[in-house]
């Protein structure tokens, strides 16, 4: 298990005045954050830009030394015991760096691998492993300068489990990937976590991708943690409202009366089209099957239904909001 | 220490087999070469092949054409793997591959030796250049020390090479290599006895020469070639060398691993 105690980071930043004189400048990054991260599970760091994601995968990943707080890995101190850390862990970051783009893929692994203490035939066989899941092997002898951003970021995430990890940090790792690939590195993530029993933390600006994968999500605000729990649990203690959208044949006054009367604790609106009426519903519960029932016994004929669940980015908005307000 | 040695060295060898760096290699020949040239006609034109008594007291040598000549070649030799060790780490800053670097548990002395290990064999087909170009400005190449000129060049890399993690902490810290690079080489041309002796200096500069390992190797260099002395006379100098090299391999040691987490918090974006 991975334990964040209280940990913090301070950056000092000069700023400059006129050409002569510059002013230390105090940027508290991350602030007193609790976290764990167990094997075989997806933890979620969310916040705006600048909230101190990085910052705290960078701690984590044994790359910046906390300002205050401890961070242990099964136990061993992350500044302490940094080289065993070091070979305990591994953080993949989107975007096209980290990698040596005069080098070919098999290359790039070779180099890393050695670093990691691999070689001889363990090394060729886990190069050709890697590649092989991350779907590169036949543009293993191809210099990375010629892939793809997609082709890129599937490299990186084989240099990421090169040393095998326990603990894998992805930061931002779809960022301006198309959907598709996207959605294979997605799926990649899940095999991870739940074949392998890796321990992932995943930052990530695209909240359905942290919803889809997460089991638990940190929000951060500034720093600090602002809300700790499931995704489900986020969306249920937040967001309160199922919206369903209904189109059915024309509904006369009277049978929208009695439609009203039914749906007690629902907001209802209509939308009258030349040979359809639109029903919008909000309700505090799942009203579909109530719909279905009262549409079967005034017999009016439905042609199109549509059920929108909270979601987290619903639930985001609305502590956004909260906030402010 | 040996696998991440073996990895940078590999890694290194293939970047350069792919894409040679033209600029570097030329620039480095050229900068030996002007200092040729250069002494080759002053020498001929200016002193008219008179040197005075006291030139040849402090160099120890009349021969002032091959005095010149090994200057030059071993300064481009060391400001070549200077600039080779010191670098390395600003390079994969650059890059954006430092941080994957920094991620594994790798042994630090280990990826430079792999550096500079593989980047000598560039400054030594550099060094064969600039020797085969400067035999026909005069630099004569008979009753050569050979297993004496091994013997100060090995030294000289080791004592370099510890220079150059002083001056790698430096370029990380400045995040700069064009300023900090420049003023050091421009400086070592001046004072380490590469075109006239340093005890021609004043006092006030002369001290800078005396911190180089370079003004050692370079002294101890023209013995061993152009008077074939034997190594056992040139042992002053090769202790002041090891010496140095052991004070900046500490430092350097010291400084890298501070700048190593110094730039990953400065450096962000
Ligand atoms: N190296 C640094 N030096 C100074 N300030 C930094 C540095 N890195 C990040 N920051 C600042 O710290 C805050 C958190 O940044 P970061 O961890 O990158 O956030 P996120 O990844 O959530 O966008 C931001 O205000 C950012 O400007
Ligand atoms: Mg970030």
């Amino acid at each position: 298990m991975i334990e964040a105690k209280g940990i913090g980071k301070v950056y000092s930043v000069k700023k400059k005045k006129s050409f002569f004189r510059s002013e230390k400048q105090i940027v508290r990054a991350v602030n007193g954050l609790n976290l764990t991260i167990n094997e075989g599970e997806i933890v979620g760091l969310l916040g705006l830009n600048g909230a101190g994601k990085t910052t705290t995968i960078k701690m984590l990943s044994t790359l910046l030394n906390p300002s205050e707080g401890t961070i242990t890995v099964d136990g061993l101190d992350a500044v302490q015991d940094a080289i065993q850390v070091k070979a305990m862990v591994n953080m993949i970051a989107g975007g096209e760096r980290m990698l040596y783009w005069r080098l070919t893929g098999a290359e790039n692994l070779r180099y890393f691998g050695k670093l990691y203490g691999l070689s001889g035939n363990a090394l060729e066989k886990r190069i050709k492993y890697l590649l092989d899941i991350v779907g590169l092997t036949n543009a293993s002898d191809t210099p990375v300068e010629l892939y793809s951003k997609g082709m890129k970021q599937r490299l990186q995430i084989a240099r990421g489990l090169i040393n095998d990890p326990k603990y894998l940090f992805l930061d931002e790792p779809t960022l301006g990937l198309d959907a598709p690939v996207a959605k294979q590195l997605r799926g990649m993530v899940k095999t991870l976590a739940k074949s392998d029993r890796k321990g992932i933390l995943l930052t990530s600006h695209y909240l359905e991708e942290v919803e889809e994968l997460c089991d638990r999500v940190y929000i951060i605000e500034k720093g600090s943690l602002i809300l700790h729990d499931t995704p489900e649990n986020i969306t249920a203690s937040v967001v309160k409202d199922y919206h369903v959208t209904i189109e059915t044949s024309v509904l006369s006054a009277p049978v929208q009366y009695r439609m009203k009367q039914g749906l007690i604790g629902c907001t209802l609106g209509f939308t009258e089209n030349a040979d359809s009426t639109v029903m919008q519903i909000k309700a505090p519960f799942d009203p579909t099957a109530q719909i279905i029932d009262l549409c079967v016994k005034e017999s009016v004929s439905i042609q199109k239904l549509e059920l929108k669940r909270p979601r987290l980015e619903d639930a985001i908005l609305a502590l956004a909001k909260e906030k402010s307000a | 220490m040996w696998l991440p040695f073996s990895a940078t060295f590999q890694r290194n060898y293939l970047v350069m087999k792919r894409a040679f760096p033209w600029s570097f290699f030329l620039g480095h020949i050229l900068s030996g070469f002007y200092i040729i040239i250069f002494a080759y006609l002053s020498y001929f034109f200016v002193f008219k092949k008179d040197l005075s008594s006291s030139f040849s007291t402090y160099a120890g040598t009349n021969d002032y054409l091959s005095y010149v000549i090994l200057g030059g070649l071993l300064y481009s030799f060391s400001v070549s793997l200077l600039m080779i060790a010191s670098r390395a780490l600003i390079t994969e800053l650059r890059e954006g591959t430092l941080e994957s670097l920094l991620l594994t548990p790798s042994s630090r002395k280990g990826y430079f030796l792999g550096y500079v290990a593989q980047g000598l064999m560039r400054v030594c087909v550099e060094f064969a250049v600039i020797t085969s170009a400067g035999y026909f400005f005069g630099l004569h190449l008979h009753h050569i020390n050979w297993p004496g000129v091994l013997s100060v060049l090995v030294i000289l890399v080791a004592a370099t090479f510890s220079q150059a993690l002083v001056l790698g902490s430096f370029m990380l810290y400045f995040r700069d290599t064009y300023i900090t690079q420049n003023t050091l080489f421009v400086m070592m041309g001046l004072v380490c006895s590469i075109t006239f002796p340093a005890s021609f200096l004043p006092d006030g500069l002369r001290w800078i020469g005396n911190i180089m390992p370079l003004t050692y190797g370079v002294d101890a260099l023209r013995m061993v070639w152009i008077e074939g002395k034997p190594l056992v006379e040139t042992i002053q100098l090769l202790w002041k060398m090891i010496i140095l090299g052991l004070v900046y391999f500490p430092i350097g040691s010291f400084l890298i691993k501070r700048m190593e987490k110094y730039v990953l918090e400065k450096h962000f974006g």
